[in-house]
């Protein structure tokens, strides 16, 4: 039977597929999509994924799905499950190898008059400025006992240590560190792999984006945020490099040997999982979370050398400030009330964004009046988005929203039949700049491999997930 | 026989290796791997060193394997060219990297690997020919 047929129209934007539509499912699978993302969704396997991933042990309420949502590893990108921190399990391919990849926004106080015309001046001193692409070695030297600092303290470890300025830690989720990290759960292997790597962007689709404001569609939050039309801000999208990809790994490994201990099975091996309060579930966690403050050091680290570049290229006085950095890899411990009752649960954030409404606590309170920022970086030279989480967000979706446009076409599908030169004056054309380390790089990301990010941003909208803010368009790109 | 072809997936990439034996599989693999990661990097000098992982089936000690390679180049500890497999069985294998020290500026990335998956893996014999699917996380 095809997707069409088992697919149960709740309304405009959201689709069921029902518990029994296949053996071994605890739940539903909740689909946010309008009728032309959900026949894109159809054509790969992430419908099949997010059917799997309701059949893990203690999941509660649906298995969720964003409507930029593509075929993952185990998984669905694009993916929300809750689980029980009692009788439900965690799972490392839930959260994924790239732990805390995340998006930090950073405001300029600066207009697009000034820096479009320099728009190459600034790309060329931000190539020098901030290591990207695959070299690897960044400008941040830490000790092996500062990287454990680094993995306790996160963001604010860098600033204390000269890498940024006290507030930019404050206005990141979580204040930039989550609490419970424990460098002891991360293995040797993995400080060897992170260590060289701070403050570096990356590649695969890991990119620093400078762009400018085109049009604001809420006024009182764009206020808060700091941004109005025609203002330049730069995007970075980075994650926890070498050091949490070998912590997935390595607690993949022991799941996978663990699970017959637990009685578990599933579906795909990648799902591998464990109980929360089990030994090894602990273990992970304190090891994830010492890696998502990598992550949040790393971008912290990044943002230095961005402002370095900006004041060589326009001067002492330009200033950048953090609006708000957001992680979409990630478990994090909530509480919800989930069919009538208040429960705590461990939210695996696969390819999604914590979106919280207004007069959430975990916000900061210049933005408790709007709601959490929530960034939606679009592919290349198309255009992002600024939302802000909105009470349907905590009602439905255990807090979160979609955390890009979604991939459509496969890298290589991308790459295929299509000539550089072409794709870099089609950029240009459109006023985008263009600055990569290597040619499949580009290829790779171009605007055709993706959804249309204002449709996918259109669903979390009316969904009543994330309100639309501002629309944001390129100027240049840095592609790691 | 081809020993191994690249496989399309929507986010990342993977393979399919083939042998006459594990252990012509398993250097299958792993050449897959590095033509993923480095592509055809030249080594201008040879050195050997001895790899060992461990697992508990036939999928594990794969991934283990190809997890050792991409650290070593990770690192920079190593860059390998060909693999010789000296011992393999369901629980444990042991091989020998050909290559060199890895110098970044002669062995960049091609397109760095972040992991090998379990994602749908197989390592299977089959009619008497040994073939694994593999995807890793680019």
């Amino acid at each position: 039977m095809s997707w069409s047929e088992r697919l149960e129209k709740i309304d405009d934007y959201r689709w069921r597929i029902p518990r029994d539509h296949a053996a071994g499912m605890r739940t539903d699978v909740v689909v946010y999509a309008s009728k032309p993302i959900l026949d894109q969704i159809a054509k790969d396997r992430s419908l099949e994924q997010a059917a799997n991933v309701a059949m893990l042990q203690g999941i509660a309420g649906p298995s969720l799905a964003m409507p930029d949502m593509h075929q993952g590893y185990g998984f669905p990108i694009g993916g929300v499950a809750a689980t029980d921190v009692e009788y439900g399990v965690v799972s490392p391919g839930g959260v994924g190898f790239d732990i805390n990849c995340g998006v930090r926004l950073v405001r300029t106080n600066l207009e697009r008059a000034e820096v479009g015309p320099r728009i190459r001046d600034i790309l060329h001193q931000i190539f020098r400025d901030v290591p990207c692409g695959t070299g690897g070695a960044g400008f941040v030297k830490v000790s092996p006992k500062d990287l454990d600092h680094v993995l306790e303290r996160g963001a604010g470890w860098m600033v204390s240590n000269g890498y940024g300025e006290a507030r930019d830690a404050e206005f990141a989720e979580a204040g930039g560190v989550l609490e419970g990290a424990n460098p002891d759960k991360v293995s040797e292997r993995a400080k060897e792999r992170g260590r060289p790597q701070l403050g570096t962007l990356g590649s695969g689709n890991h990119f620093l984006e400078i762009q400018y404001v085109e049009r604001i569609e809420a006024p009182d939050a764009a206020q808060a945020f700091g941004i109005s039309e025609g203002q330049i801000v730069v995007l970075i999208h980075s994650g926890s490099r070498g050091l949490g990809h070998q912590v997935c790994t390595d607690y993949l490994r022991d799941m996978d040997a663990a699970m017959k201990k637990y009685g578990i099975t599933v579906p795909d091996r990648q799902l591998a999982c464990v109980p929360v309060p089990s030994k090894e579930g602990q273990a992970y966690l304190a090891g994830m979370r010492a890696a998502a403050n990598y992550a949040w050091a790393n971008r912290q680290g990044i943002t230095h050398f961005l402002r370095q570049a900006f004041e060589r290229v326009f001067g002492k006085t330009t200033r950048l400030s953090v609006i708000y950095d957001v992680c979409h890899n990630i478990a994090k411990q909530e509480r919800y009330t989930i069919d009538g009752n208040e429960r705590t649960v461990l939210v695996h954030r696969k390819g999604a964004t914590r979106a919280f409404p207004p007069q959430h606590t975990e916000i900061p309170r210049d933005y408790r009046d709007v709601g959490q920022p929530v960034f939606i970086p679009g592919s290349m030279g198309t255009a992002s988005w600024v939302l802000a989480g909105l009470p349907g967000a905590v009602a439905e979706t255990f807090g979160s929203a979609c955390h890009g446009a979604g991939r459509l076409l496969s890298r290589t599908a991308a790459q295929k039949g299509r000539d550089l030169r072409e794709v870099m004056r089609n950029l240009e054309e459109a006023g985008i700049y263009e600055k990569s380390e290597t040619k499949t790089g580009i290829l790779e990301e171009i605007p055709e491999a993706y959804k249309d990010v204002d449709e996918v941003v259109n669903v979390v909208h009316c969904a009543g997930i994330a309100r639309r803010v501002a629309r944001l368009r390129p100027l240049g790109v840095i592609k790691g | 026989m081809i020993p191994y072809e690249i496989v399309e997936h929507t986010a990342d990439v993977g393979f399919r290796a083939w042998g006459e034996t594990a252990a012509e599989l398993f250097a299958n693999a792993a050449r897959a791997l590095m033509e993923i990661a480095a592509g055809d990097a030249e080594n201008t000098r040879s050195e050997q060193i001895t790899v060992a992982a461990a697992g508990h089936d036939y999928e594990s000690v794969m991934v283990n394997w190809l997890e050792e390679i991409l650290y070593l180049f990770d690192t920079g500890r190593f860059a390998p060219t060909d693999f010789m497999v000296e011992r393999i069985g369901p629980e444990s294998m042991s091989a020998r990297l050909i290559g060199e020290v890895r110098d970044p500026a002669r062995h960049p990335w091609k397109v760095i690997v972040k992991a090998i998956t379990y994602h749908q893996i197989e390592v299977v014999e089959r009619n008497g020919r040994w073939q694994a699917s593999i995807f890793v996380d680019i």
